[in-house]
C-alpha cells in the first residue's frame, strides 16, 4: 500500500519541473515503486482522472459539492472558500488555505490515507444515488479532508473535480508506462487505444511486457478511440498521396460506436459515453439491419428534417444528452444509420485489415439502407461531383480514404481526409471575460463576444472565445483589459466593449442561450484586431446573412 | 434466523436514533438482543446502539448480521401506529426482511453488509467532566444556539455547566448548576461541536428523561440515553472543532 502522500509529493515534484522527459521520468519511477493493485489507480490520478475512461462511472463532484465539503471540513462559510478559491485561483491552494486553521476534527485522524483508501471512497461517492444523495457526498468528501495533511489536501481538492492541472496528460502516461517496464511505446499507445484503459496497459506491461502488450485486443462492449480525419487543402493533393481513394459525404451528424453482442445493443458517443438508451430507433435499426452475431461497428447517427435535409448538429446532440421522454424525443427528431467501418467481427478484430477489405465485410453483415455509399476512384471530376452531391445535400462534405489502410483508433492521420468548406470570419467585440484556474489564475483565459446591433446601438453577445491564444496574447491581453474592467464577480469580469477580435469558427448555429440569438461553434481567435473600433464590428445582420448563406449553400448548388 | 415482536414506538425510536446518523447499516443479532456500531460519511459523529432481548414481547435469534436501508425501514414504519405491534421475521435465503403490522405485511429487501462500511473500532475516550441532564433543557439550548450559530461550545467551568453560541452579532449562552441538573461530575473542560450534529442527535435525546454528557478540552463528546423503555441504551461520540495542527 502506498499512502496518498507519496502521490502528492510525486504531484509536487512534477510541478516544480519544466521539462516532459523530467516529467516523465518521475511519473515512470513511481509507476515502478507502487504495487499493482495500485498501479492501476495511479495511471488515472496523475492525469486528474479517477475512473477509467470505457467505465461508465461518473464521480459527480462539481464546484459547489467540493467547496461545501471544503466548507464542512474547515467550518469556514462557503463565502469564505469561494473568496479563497478566487483569491488564490486554484481550489487546491484554497483547500489548503481553508484547512490552515479551525477544523473540524473526526475520530479517524491519525490513519495514514492510502492511494486505494482516496479511490474506494472516491467510488463510494460514485455510487451514491438517489435522495439525500448529495448531502452524504459531500460527507464522504470531507472524510478524505479530515484525514488529509496539508500536503494531500491540495491534490485531494484538485483530483475530486478531476483537474489536477500538474501538466501530465496521456502522452507523458503513455512514454512512462513504456520508461518504467522497459517496453515500446509504440506498443504501450496501441493498447490504450484499443482498450481506453491506462491501468490494464500498464499492468500488462509490467507483468507480460511486450508480448503481452501485443495480445491486447478489442474487448466487445467497451469503446475504442475513434479514427479521427484530417482536413485536406483540396481534392488534387489527396489524390496525389493516395492514387485512389475511397470517398464518402461527410455526414452532418453525430459520430457513433456500435456494439453489437447478440440481441443487445450499446451505442457510443464520439467521447465514448455510453448514449444507448437516448437512441432508441438506432437500436432497433441496428436489430433489424445487422446480420452479424457480434460486430462493432462505426458510423453517423444523422437527423433528417421533413425535407429530408440534416438537422442541426445541436439537435442530435439535444437527443444524446436527453435521458427523459426518449420516445417523445424520438417521433420529434427521427435518426438514420450510416455506416462506414466495422472494427471487429464474429469474435475477431478487423482493425488490421485494409479499409477495403473492412467495406466488403460491412456489405456482407449489413443491410445497405444503413451503410454509407462509397465510391472508391483516382478521378478528381468524380470527387468533385460527390462533392458537390453532399453539400447540396446539406452534409458537410466528403471523406477521403485510403484504401489500403488499417483502422488506427484514436489517430488523426493522413489516411483519413475530410474536404469541406471554410467558413469566414467575424469581427466581434470583446464585452466580457473570465479569470482562469491554476497556472492562467492571474489571467483572463475566456472572452465574451459580442456583434454589434446598429439599430439599437447596443451590443449583443454571441458567444465565448478561449482558444487560438498564446500564453505571451493571453498576458498581454489581460494587461489591456484590467484598464477596461467595468465589474468582477467571482470569476466574471464585465469589460467596457472596445477590443475587436477576429473570430474563426466552424458554423453559426441558432442560440437561446445568447441574446444575439446565436452561437458559434468552435469558436477561435485568428487575430486581435487593433485597427478596428467596436463601430467597424460586424452587425447582427451579418451574422443573420452568414447563417442564411451557410444552409443556402448547402441547399442549393454545392458551389463555394 | 431471526424472528420478533415489539411495540411500533420502541422500534421507531430505535431505528430514528441510528439513522439521525447514517442512511445504511449493519445490525448485528445475537442470542440476547441487537447491536449496531455506525460512524457517519464524514466521520465526524459515531453511534453506538443496544437493544435488549427485554425489550421486545418474543424475541429469537440466532448470530447473524443483516444489512438495513434505514430510509426504507423509517419509511414503512410511517404505516403503523404507535400502539401497533410490530412482527419482524427474516428470510435467509431470499435476503428478505419481513414486517408485518395489522394485516400489512411489508417484505423488504436487505442490503449486503458488505457491501455497508465496516463497524468502527470505537475509541475509548478519558472524559472527565460528566453531566446528566434532562432530555429537554438539551434540545432547548441547541434550538436557541442554532439561531446564533453552526457551532456550539459546551463546557464545564466553576461547577457550572454551561453551552454557548457565538454569531457575527449575537450570542446565546445557557449556564446551569450542579441543582439544576439531573447530576454533575465538574471538571474543568470546553469543546466546539458542530450544530448539523447536534441538532439531529439533540432531537432524540430531547425524547429522553436523562442524558449523560461526558466531556473534555477540546476532545470529542459522548452522550449516552435510553430508549426503549430503559431496555435499550444509545450513544453517540462527535468529534470537535479544533486547531489543525
Amino acid at each position: 500500500m502506498t499512502s496518498f502522500e507519496e502521490l502528492a509529493k510525486v504531484c509536487t515534484k512534477i510541478e516544480n519541473t519544466s521539462s516532459s522527459l523530467e516529467i516523465t521520468s518521475v511519473v515512470a519511477g513511481f509507476f515502478k515503486e507502487v504495487d499493482d493493485e495500485e498501479l492501476d489507480i495511479v495511471t488515472r490520478f496523475i492525469m486528474g482522472r479517477v475512473f477509467p475512461v470505457w467505465s461508465e462511472k461518473e464521480l459527480g463532484i462539481g464546484p459547489n459539492l467540493l467547496y461545501s465539503a471544503i466548507a464542512r471540513a474547515s467550518c469556514l462559510p462557503i463565502k469564505r472558500i469561494k473568496e479563497f478559491v478566487r483569491d488564490t485561483g486554484d481550489v487546491g491552494l484554497a483547500a489548503e488555505k481553508a484547512l490552515s486553521g479551525k477544523v473540524q476534527s473526526n475520530f479517524f485522524t491519525e490513519e495514514e490515507l492510502t492511494i486505494s483508501e482516496v479511490y474506494l471512497r472516491f467510488r463510494r461517492i460514485a455510487q451514491l444515488t438517489g435522495k439525500g444523495s448529495q448531502d452524504t457526498k459531500v460527507k464522504v468528501l470531507q472524510s478524505l479532508f479530515g484525514s488529509a495533511k496539508p500536503v494531500e489536501i491540495v491534490y485531494l481538492a484538485r483530483l475530486s473535480i478531476e483537474e489536477l492541472r500538474i501538466g501530465v496528460g496521456e502522452g507523458i502516461v503513455r512514454d512512462a508506462i513504456a520508461e518504467a517496464f522497459n517496453v515500446s511505446s509504440g506498443l504501450v499507445e496501441r493498447g490504450i487505444m484499443i482498450t481506453n484503459d491506462f491501468g490494464l496497459v500498464a499492468s500488462t506491461g509490467k507483468k507480460e511486457g511486450e508480448k503481452g502488450l501485443n495480445e491486447l485486443g478489442i474487448i466487445l462492449g467497451r469503446p475504442l478511440k475513434m479514427m479521427l480525419s484530417q482536413v485536406t487543402p483540396g481534392i488534387k493533393e489527396a489524390i496525389g498521396e493516395m492514387r485512389s481513394v475511397a470517398v464518402e459525404w461527410k455526414f452532418d451528424g453525430a459520430r457513433v460506436q456500435i456494439h453489437k453482442n447478440g440481441k443487445e445493443v450499446t451505442i457510443y458517443s464520439r467521447r465514448l459515453e455510453n448514449v444507448t438508451s437516448s437512441l432508441p430507433d438506432i437500436v432497433k435499426s441496428v436489430k433489424a439491419n445487422v446480420f452479424a452475431e457480434n460486430a462493432i461497428l462505426d458510423g453517423e447517427a444523422i437527423a433528417l428534417g421533413k425535407d429530408k435535409k440534416p438537422m442541426a448538429f445541436q439537435e442530435i446532440l439535444r437527443r444524446f444528452r436527453r435521458k427523459y421522454e426518449v420516445s417523445a424525443t424520438a417521433i420529434e427528431i427521427p435518426l438514420f444509420l450510416n455506416l462506414f467501418d466495422i472494427l471487429y467481427l464474429n469474435n475477431e478484430s478487423l482493425i488490421d485489415h485494409p479499409l477495403s477489405w473492412r467495406r466488403k465485410k460491412l456489405e456482407e453483415v449489413c443491410d445497405k439502407g444503413i451503410i454509407a455509399v462509397q465510391v472508391v476512384t483516382d478521378d478528381i471530376s468524380i470527387v468533385e461531383n460527390i462533392y458537390k452531391e453532399a453539400l447540396m445535400a446539406g452534409h458537410e462534405g466528403v471523406m477521403l480514404k485510403n484504401p489500403g489502410s488499417s483502422y488506427i483508433p484514436g489517430k488523426r492521420g493522413k489516411n483519413w481526409l475530410k474536404l469541406k468548406p471554410i467558413m469566414e470570419t467575424l469581427d466581434l467585440i470583446v464585452i466580457g471575460g473570465e479569470w482562469g484556474e491554476g497556472r492562467r489564475a492571474n489571467l483572463i483565459g475566456s472572452y465574451l463576444l459580442a456583434c454589434r446591433d446598429p439599430d439599437t446601438d447596443t451590443f449583443l453577445p454571441i458567444g465565448r472565445v478561449a482558444t487560438g491564444i498564446t500564453d505571451e496574447q493571453l498576458t498581454e491581453l489581460t494587461k489591456t483589459f484590467k484598464e477596461l474592467v467595468i465589474s468582477e464577480e467571482g470569476i466574471h469580469v464585465e469589460l467596457e466593449p472596445r477590443i475587436v477580435f477576429e473570430v474563426a469558427f466552424e458554423e453559426i448555429q441558432k442560440s437561446p442561450n445568447y441574446e444575439s440569438g446565436y452561437a458559434l461553434r468552435f469558436p477561435r481567435l485568428v487575430h486581435v484586431r487593433t485597427d478596428k473600433s467596436p463601430g467597424d464590428a460586424d452587425t447582427i445582420e451579418r451574422v443573420e446573412s452568414l447563417y442564411i448563406g451557410q444552409k443556402g449553400r448547402r441547399n442549393s448548388n454545392g458551389n463555394l | 434466523m431471526f424472528k420478533a415482536v415489539i411495540g411500533a414506538e420502541k422500534l421507531k425510536d430505535s431505528i430514528e436514533s441510528i439513522s439521525t446518523l447514517v442512511d445504511e447499516a449493519r445490525f448485528k443479532l445475537a442470542q440476547n438482543g441487537i447491536s449496531v456500531r455506525a460512524v457517519d460519511p464524514a466521520n465526524v459523529a459515531m453511534v453506538s446502539f443496544d437493544l435488549a432481548k427485554d425489550a421486545f414481547d418474543s424475541f429469537e435469534a440466532t448470530e447473524g448480521e443483516i444489512g438495513i436501508d434505514l430510509a426504507k425501514l423509517n419509511g414503512i414504519m410511517e404505516m403503523a401506529d404507535r400502539n401497533d405491534n410490530i412482527e419482524l421475521e427474516l428470510d435467509e435465503t431470499a435476503h428478505k426482511l419481513i414486517v408485518r403490522m395489522r394485516g400489512l405485511s411489508y417484505t423488504m429487501s436487505l442490503l449486503d453488509p458488505s457491501s455497508i462500511r465496516k463497524e468502527p473500532k470505537v475509541p475509548t475516550l478519558e472524559l472527565p467532566a460528566r453531566i446528566v441532564i434532562r432530555g429537554e433543557d438539551l434540545k432547548r439550548a441547541v434550538k436557541a444556539a442554532e439561531k446564533v450559530s453552526d457551532y456550539m461550545s459546551m463546557g464545564v467551568t466553576d461547577n457550572i455547566f454551561f453551552m454557548e453560541a457565538e454569531g457575527d452579532t449575537d450570542n446565546v449562552r445557557l449556564e446551569m448548576t450542579k441543582d439544576q441538573l439531573i447530576d454533575l461530575s465538574p471538571a474543568e473542560s470546553k469543546s466546539l461541536f458542530s450544530l448539523d450534529y447536534l441538532t439531529d442527535i439533540g432531537k432524540i435525546a430531547g425524547k429522553a428523561s436523562e442524558v449523560t454528557i461526558d466531556l473534555g478540552k477540546d476532545y470529542p463528546m459522548k452522550m449516552k440515553l435510553k430508549i426503549a423503555e430503559g431496555h435499550g441504551e444509545v450513544s453517540y461520540m462527535l468529534a470537535p472543532r479544533v486547531e489543525s495542527e
